[in-house]
């Protein structure tokens, strides 16, 4: 392959919320209306073909672990273990012969509930979404099998150094913060979980007020508006209030560099990641940023993937990207190179940062930037999932359809000296965060080069923080 | 937004509106035999351009492989009026982007971008494939790019090691012996010469289909090709792959040695290729097999009898007879050998007592939905054609596949499984931590 996906994915990591402004492009008429029980429902009509998407967000994620990590998203995944009114195997079976997909997860934040079906199954896959949501039964026999499927994955995930990298930047990052959390769990805090820890974790956390559900595709807006306010209006209210959420807390600011150096006894090339504090989602230079990222590690042509792998041939890829969430995010350089080559594979990636920093944009780069990012983003929301999962992004990060309708024109506002003072407040050049995964015993001395080094082995489960 | 193209749907007797029909799709070839299949599609102000050569591993040979993946690479490298990195610094200037990939059998190159770009992106095309340059600098710098690309690959999944080590057991002659990223050696040594040849053999416009689907009308396209890759010459036709692999006689096993938290398990039996009629019932066994929780391989092995943590089986398009393959992930505390019985035991069970009415019917469903997704998009749509024009000889087979789908019964189902599903037809192969015991 040319390259990873990544590169085509990299710009803000929500690039998918991008679309249709461009070329007098508008987000389609949706209608928007709130059940007394406070859920939040969207619907868009869309009938180019017989199908219909759902995507349902809940505040359920990974920040409500506690001391249990990996409970939220054995919570989502339990939602499937069958239900009051068909075991797993019937609701697995049903969904299969009708040909539907119904998906169920959890994120750091949320958890979520995404489907496709034939528009002819609609009244069938409805009321099984319904049941699902709510009233599942987390049985202990199909918990048990999800658990032990689990804890051999997590040892497993030890031997990709891709796999892991990301957990261990968040957690470096983020400390005791709950954006640190690691979504899939440890195996230590996932062996002593229960079916019934999965009930407690249901009963506070799955609730209506909070939550959205948008249904996009083939239907009647009129019915289905009927059809959903039946559902799901005998849905109760939940415990919790929103001044619960405990990722709220500040975050606290690294002061200086530091270098997490993560032995893989036997791993012939350096994974590394090069972070900072990024921004929170309703960051007003959201759109700002997202080009000027698009520029320094958003795209084939950036000026990271041009210097490690166009112009040395040190690795096979490298990018940069924002991920944000509701109270903050982070900033990450990420690539992977051979084991001998680490030590120049990092000086070039940090020769980068500071070009972009001395010198800036210039008006042709920050003009095929903006013809970038305009022309990629229309195919991103072509079909009714995509559309579907963005009306529940809008929802989650308290974002309406200006925000796509206007996109063209905050691209086109951005200009050379705009993007110097988005470059000077919102890229890192100082205080790096730096995670390293590679044969320690070869790399330890590289490693010190750029800051204080906290040493962890991969075969060994973290500890609580670094 | 999409309209439907595939009288699939009538066929299976669910459709209704909104499909494509064969006519739809246009097709012309220019005089140098490049030929074009065009879809004008204005649902968003988008269009894209599908690029497949008839080359891949397939068409090298021991000292060369890996030389067709490395090609792809070099494809973005330069030519004649847009040097090194001007293809893709064009590309994004005018909002478009790409990617490539290559398999055992084709390189095929994929361009996205504003229909307003589309001229652009002709220039570019036309320039690479007329005069690309093959600079030693560059081909230095990029085989750096490669190996990097091998290694992490081999660095962050066990499948990688398992089934290039597994291949090259299965085919003992044919070239799908080796894998696509080649062999590092070979990778080191490809020689200038090699590269030259094989671009003037293999990416001749005779060598290529092109598939344009998107918010750009046939005439504009016709006149775009005709002005940007009309000129380029046509090529003799490229040597045919003669080596066909002998029948297999005997079960073979292979075991690799790496660290892995439980073993991994692959197990692959000789099939036809593409064109063969025994294409769509194997296809309906694949998904039998294993697609969905409810499928006869999840079922026994991962939820039932729990000697899985994961199984799942493959079956793709391909030129020469290919592999049908199963994977496992060892459940903890279970012995792979356990497993391995537990795969034979749910294919004997098709063998003996054949599939389901409401198994076929559920499969049926699920092709149903599976061309939905296929053709909702623009890129989906170009892809489903050229796969089709190239695999299958004619892209109008697309708009037969659903009566072929709907003519396979429960019978060609055990037909297929009892033919294929014999022990000395298979290879298996086992990756874990202690290969001493």
């Amino acid at each position: 392959m040319k390259n990873f996906k990544l590169y085509i994915l990299a710009g803000i990591l929500l690039a998918t919320t991008f679309q249709l402004a461009a070329q007098g492009y508008k987000l389609p008429a949706y209608e928007k209306f709130k059940l007394p029980n406070g859920l939040v429902i969207y619907l868009m009509e869309q009938h180019e073909v017989p199908l219909i998407s759902v995507s349902a967000i809940l505040p359920a994620g990974a920040i409500y672990d506690g001391e249990q990590s990996g409970l939220a998203s054995l919570t989502a995944a339990g939602l499937k273990h069958g239900t009051r009114s068909m075991t797993k195997a019937q609701l697995d079976e049903q969904l299969d012969f009708l040909g539907a997909s119904v998906n169920t997860f959890a994120s750091k934040e949320s958890s979520g509930l995404s489907a496709k079906f034939s528009a002819k199954d609609k009244d069938k896959i409805l009321s099984l979404i319904k049941e699902i949501l709510l009233n599942p039964v987390f049985d202990s026999t199909e918990f048990a099998k999800e658990k032990r499927r689990l804890l051999v994955s997590l040892e497993q995930q030890k031997e990709s150094p891709r796999s892991v990298i990301g957990a261990y930047f968040d957690k470096f990052l983020y400390g005791e913060h709950v954006y640190g959390n690691i979504v899939q769990g440890k195996i230590s805090t996932v062996t002593p979980l229960t079916a019934e820890d999965l009930k407690k974790f249901y009963a506070a956390n799955y609730r209506p007020d909070g939550s959205a559900i948008s249904v996009v595709g083939d239907f009647n807006a009129k019915e289905m508006k009927a059809t959903l306010t039946a559902l799901f209006a005998g849905w109760k209210k939940g415990p919790k209030t929103t001044s619960a959420n405990p990722a709220s807390a500040a975050i606290n600011k690294p002061s200086e560099n530091r270098v997490l150096l993560v032995n893989k006894e036997d791993a012939k090339e350096t994974t590394f990641f090069i972070g900072a504090p990024g921004i929170a989602r309703n960051n007003p230079d959201y759109v700002a940023i997202d080009v000027v990222n698009t520029l320094f590690g958003g795209r084939f042509t950036s000026m990271l993937n041009d210097e490690l792998r166009v112009n040395s041939g040190l690795t096979y890829g490298a990018g940069s990207r924002f991920s944000a969430l509701k109270n903050g995010g982070s900033f990450i350089i990420s690539t992977f190179t051979a084991g001998k080559t680490t030590e120049p594979a990092i000086d070039k990636t940090l020769e980068v940062i500071n070009k972009l920093h001395t010198n800036g944009i210039d008006e042709k780069s920050l003009t095929s930037a903006k013809n970038y990012v305009k022309g990629q983003f229309p195919p991103r929301f072509e079909t009714a999932s995509q559309l579907a999962g963005l009306m529940t992004q809008m929802f989650w990060y308290n974002f309406d359809e200006s925000f796509i309708n206007n996109f063209e024109k905050n691209v086109d506002g951005l200009t050379v000296e705009k993007a110097k003072e988005i470059i000077a407040k919102y890229f890192p050049k100082d205080k790096l965060q730096f995670v390293l995964v590679g044969k320690a015993a070869d790399i330890r001395k590289i490693a010190e080069k750029y800051g204080k080094v906290k040493e962890v082995e991969m075969k060994e489960e973290d500890k609580k923080s670094f | 937004m999409k309209k439907l193209f595939l009288p699939a749907l009538l066929l299976l007797g669910l459709l209704g509106q909104a499909q494509l029909k064969a006519d739809d799709v246009k097709t012309f070839t220019l005089k140098n035999g490049m030929k074009f299949l065009v879809v004008e599609d204005f649902s968003i102000p988008n269009a894209n351009m599908y690029l497949f050569y008839k080359v891949g591993s397939r068409n090298e040979h021991q000292g060369i492989t890996g030389l067709s993946h490395f090609f792809e690479h070099m494809m973005f490298n330069g030519a004649k009026k847009y040097g090194p990195k001007l293809f893709d610094q064009t590309m994004e200037f005018n909002g478009g982007a790409n990617n490539a990939y290559t398999t055992e059998n084709v390189t095929v190159y994929t361009n996205w971008f504003p229909a307003s770009a589309t001229e652009v992106i002709f220039d570019l095309e036309g320039d690479r494939i007329s005069s690309l340059s093959i600079d030693p600098k560059m081909v230095e710098s990029e085989r750096g790019v490669v190996l990097s690309e091998r290694s992490t690959g081999l660095e962050n999944s066990p499948w990688e090691q398992l089934s290039q080590t597994l291949g090259g057991v299965a085919f003992l002659e044919h070239p799908y012996h080796w894998p696509v990223i080649g062999y590092e050696d070979d990778m080191k040594n490809w020689k200038q010469e090699d590269l030259e040849r094989y671009f003037k053999t293999y990416y001749a416009p005779n060598n290529c289909v092109v598939v344009v689907t998107g918010g750009i009308k046939l005439e504009e396209v016709k006149k775009l090709a005709e002005k940007y890759l009309e000129p380029i010459p046509a090529q003799p036709a490229p040597p045919k792959v003669n080596i066909v692999e002998p029948e297999q006689t005997g079960e073979r096993r292979v075991l690799v040695q790496k660290e892995a938290a439980t073993p991994y398990l692959m197990i692959a039996y000789h099939v036809p290729e593409a064109k063969h009629e025994d294409y769509y019932a194997l296809n309906i066994l694949n998904s039998i097999l294993s697609s969905g929780k409810s499928s006869r391989l999840y079922t026994t092995l991962v939820d039932q009898q729990q000697l899985a943590t994961s199984v799942f089986s493959g079956f793709g398009e391909s030129f020469d007879p290919t592999l049908f393959q199963i994977y496992g992930i060892t459940a903890k505390g279970v012995n792979e050998t356990a497993l391995e019985k537990g795969i034979y035991e749910v294919l004997e069970k098709i063998k003996n007592e054949g599939i389901t009415e409401t198994e076929l019917q559920k499969i049926k469903n699920q092709k149903l939905m599976e061309f939905y997704d296929q053709v909702e998009t623009i890129n989906g749509k170009s892809n489903n054609i050229g796969t089709y024009e190239v695999f299958f000889g004619d892209y109008r087979k697309m708009f037969d596949a659903p009566a072929a789908f709907n003519k396979v019964t429960a019978a060609d189902v055990q037909r297929v499984a009892k033919k294929y599903f014999t022990r000395s037809n298979r290879t298996v192969g086992v990756l874990k931590s202690n290969t001493e015991e």
